[in-house]
């Protein structure tokens, strides 16, 4: 009897990690699948330490207010970070925020319109590999 | 010595006549003129009308529900006083003072002949002029519950179109200002007879009763009523005005969630929805017309200063269904306002000749700092902008957070989270 009740204690522990490691899991894997897509277009490989420099350092070029990715997302990467119109913006720190960089189209998006704010232009498959092979360790 | 008059005796008393003070040395006889509702009413309606008046002219619109439950009040202050002026006392009864308009000519005649009679109830200009505030009373009260069904589809005149209800703005403002100069001339009036006459005739309006003159020897007897009744119906339509007020307009507990919304909320296209919404609160789409919308979604990669770009596709379909759902499509007050855009920047509903004058006194940095951030952020002082509706009593403006150590205190994470 009661070898009988360990073993279901174990099988509903085992499901219950189960069901919280799956969508993390599914999300690991589109995460991983989006930073390949870089990977396959940038010419050196990637590096989070180059990805580091790139998030953090300031650039000229886009608008003057917004010299560096910090001016919005600060330089807490597990904190929330604010648009100029007040609103909070989630954590990019992956192990802060699970679901960071697992659409593709909302990844393109924002790189797109962010790049073209602090840069004055679009970003290389390179530089958006590297960043979020460091924000993805984070 | 004045003849003692408690404030109990003044609401509760129901003989006719009375004596004063029985220790005074020469007892005057009075006579029971102004019954307890015609007192009641009287200064009942000073009350509601100076509410009204304060929360209409002064208060500004964010005072909308006080203003809306004083009319009420009023309105049914005056329909009691007209069933009264059929049932009530004698001198409560429209019959017994409202003369023709030769008796008011005479009136006057003998007013500049210096020959005209002291007056028990209501002398024929005095009924005149009652009779005029009633009607102007109930004319503001119907004339603002139309402003009311047309400009923001508040029941129960919720099929009045925009333009009809924004006429009767008009008139409801005319009247009010109308009704000022007929309460001036009123007391006026009273002031002027108080003093030709020789009797005070606000206390008698106090205390219900006047001195007995020799020549009143065959006065008309003030026939008791039983006042119980009727004060339960006046508290029981007060309190029924005073709810209904309350709770029939936009955000009140028993409007139900705007049945008359433009477009839902729940009903915004899904690409507007959520793409609209990165980094404000996704705008009402009956704020601008729809031609603004089209110069505003062909323009995303300079989006106020930001880069809002989207897909071609994406974008395309969002600004059509902004089209068929703009400020030309929709019968709202803040749809009729924000046509008229700004020839500068058609697409910011903030530099339209509208919203600059209606924010004028708003302080400039009240805006910039937080939580508000600026002037687009409707939603920080307008509970209802999701609805497109902007009623004046969902208005309140917040107060920046605590300032600790040069840091804004926690107070100002903003409650709406982006999901990027
Ligand atoms: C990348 C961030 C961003 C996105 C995405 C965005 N906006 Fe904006 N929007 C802003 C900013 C910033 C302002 C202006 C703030 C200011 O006035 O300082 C603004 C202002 C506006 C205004 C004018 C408000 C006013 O003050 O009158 C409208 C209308 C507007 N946005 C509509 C839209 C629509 C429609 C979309 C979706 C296609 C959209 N926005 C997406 C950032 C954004
Ligand atoms: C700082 C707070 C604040 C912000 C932000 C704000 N408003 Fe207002 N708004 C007010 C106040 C206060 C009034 C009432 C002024 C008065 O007493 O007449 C008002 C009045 C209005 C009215 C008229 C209401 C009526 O029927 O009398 C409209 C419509 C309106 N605002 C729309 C907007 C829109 C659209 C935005 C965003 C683009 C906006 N407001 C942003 C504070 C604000």
């Amino acid at each position: 009897m009661k070898g009988r009740l360990a073993l279901v204690r174990t099988a509903v522990v085992l499901t219950l990690a189960f069901a919280l490691v799956t969508p993390s899991v599914a999300a690991a894997g589109a995460r991983s699948s989006i930073i390949a897509g870089f990977a396959a277009k940038a010419g050196k490989p990637l590096s989070a330490a180059r990805g580091k420099a790139f998030f953090t350092g300031k650039h000229t070029g886009g608008k003057p207010e917004t010299p560096t990715c910090l001016t919005c997302h600060t330089s807490n990467l597990r904190g929330m970070g604010k648009t100029r119109a007040g609103k909070a913006i989630k954590p990019m720190a992956v192990s802060a925020n699970p679901e960071r960089f697992t659409d593709p189209k909302k990844v393109a998006k924002w790189f797109r319109r962010n790049c073209k704010t602090v840069l004055g232009r679009e970003c290389t498959a390179q530089e958006k590999g590297d960043v979020l092979t460091w924000l993805a360790t984070q | 010595m004045a003849p003692h008059i408690s404030w109990f005796s003044i609401l509760f008393s129901a003989s006719d006549i009375h004596h004063s003070h029985p220790t005074s040395a020469k007892a005057v006889q009075q006579i029971y003129v102004w019954d307890r509702f015609v007192r009641l009413f009287h200064w009942g309606l000073l009350v509601a009308v100076t509410l009204a008046a304060l929360s209409g002219f002064w208060l500004g619109a964010t005072w909308i529900r006080l203003h809306v439950v004083a009319g009420l009040l009023a309105a049914s202050l005056v329909l009691l006083r007209l069933i009264w002026g059929l049932t009530g006392s004698h001198h409560a009864r429209f019959s017994s003072f409202v003369r023709a308009p030769h008796e008011v000519l005479a009136h006057l005649r003998e007013l500049r002949a210096g020959v005209a009679p002291r007056h028990i109830g209501h002398n024929p200009l005095g009924a005149l002029m009652v009779l005029m505030l009633l009607a102007v009373v109930l004319s503001l009260a119907i004339t603002g519950v139309m402003t009311l069904g047309g400009e923001f589809k508040t029941p129960p005149l919720a099929t009045l179109s925009y333009d009809q209800g924004q006429f009767a703005h008009y008139v409801h403002k005319l009247l009010a200002w109308g009704l000022g100069g007929l309460i001036a001339l009123h007391v006026l009036g009273a002031l002027f007879e108080s003093l030709r006459t020789k009797e005070n005739l606000p206390v008698a309006m106090i205390t219900g009763r006047k001195a007995l003159r020799n020549e009143d020897a065959d006065f008309p007897s003030n026939h008791s009523v039983r006042i119980r009744p009727v004060l339960t119906v006046i508290a029981a339509m007060v309190l029924f005005s005073g709810l209904a007020g309350w709770a029939g307009l936009p955000g009140g507990s028993g409007h139900p969630p705007l049945p008359h919304a433009p477009v839902s909320p729940s009903a915004f296209n899904v690409d507007y929805a959520s793409e609209c919404s990165d980094c404000h609160a996704a705008y009402h789409p009956s704020l601008l017309p729809g031609s603004s919308w089209q110069q505003l979604m062909a323009h995303l990669d300079d989006h106020f200063g930001e880069d809002a770009s989207l897909e071609a596709q994406t974008a395309q379909e969002i600004s059509d269904w902004l089209v068929t759902v703009s400020a030309d499509q929709v019968d709202s007050k803040p749809a009729h306002v924000f046509r008229k855009v700004s020839p500068a920047h058609p697409d910011a509903i903030s530099l339209t000749p509208f919203w600059q004058k209606t924010h004028a006194a708003i302080p400039k940095k009240t805006f910039s700092q937080p939580p508000i951030y600026g002037a687009f952020n409707c939603a920080a002082c307008h509970a209802d902008a999701a609805t497109g509706w902007f009623f004046p009593s969902n208005i309140s403006i917040p107060k920046p957070p605590i300032t600790i150590h040069g840091n804004t205190s926690l107070v100002s994470v903003p409650s709406a989270i982006v999901e990027e």
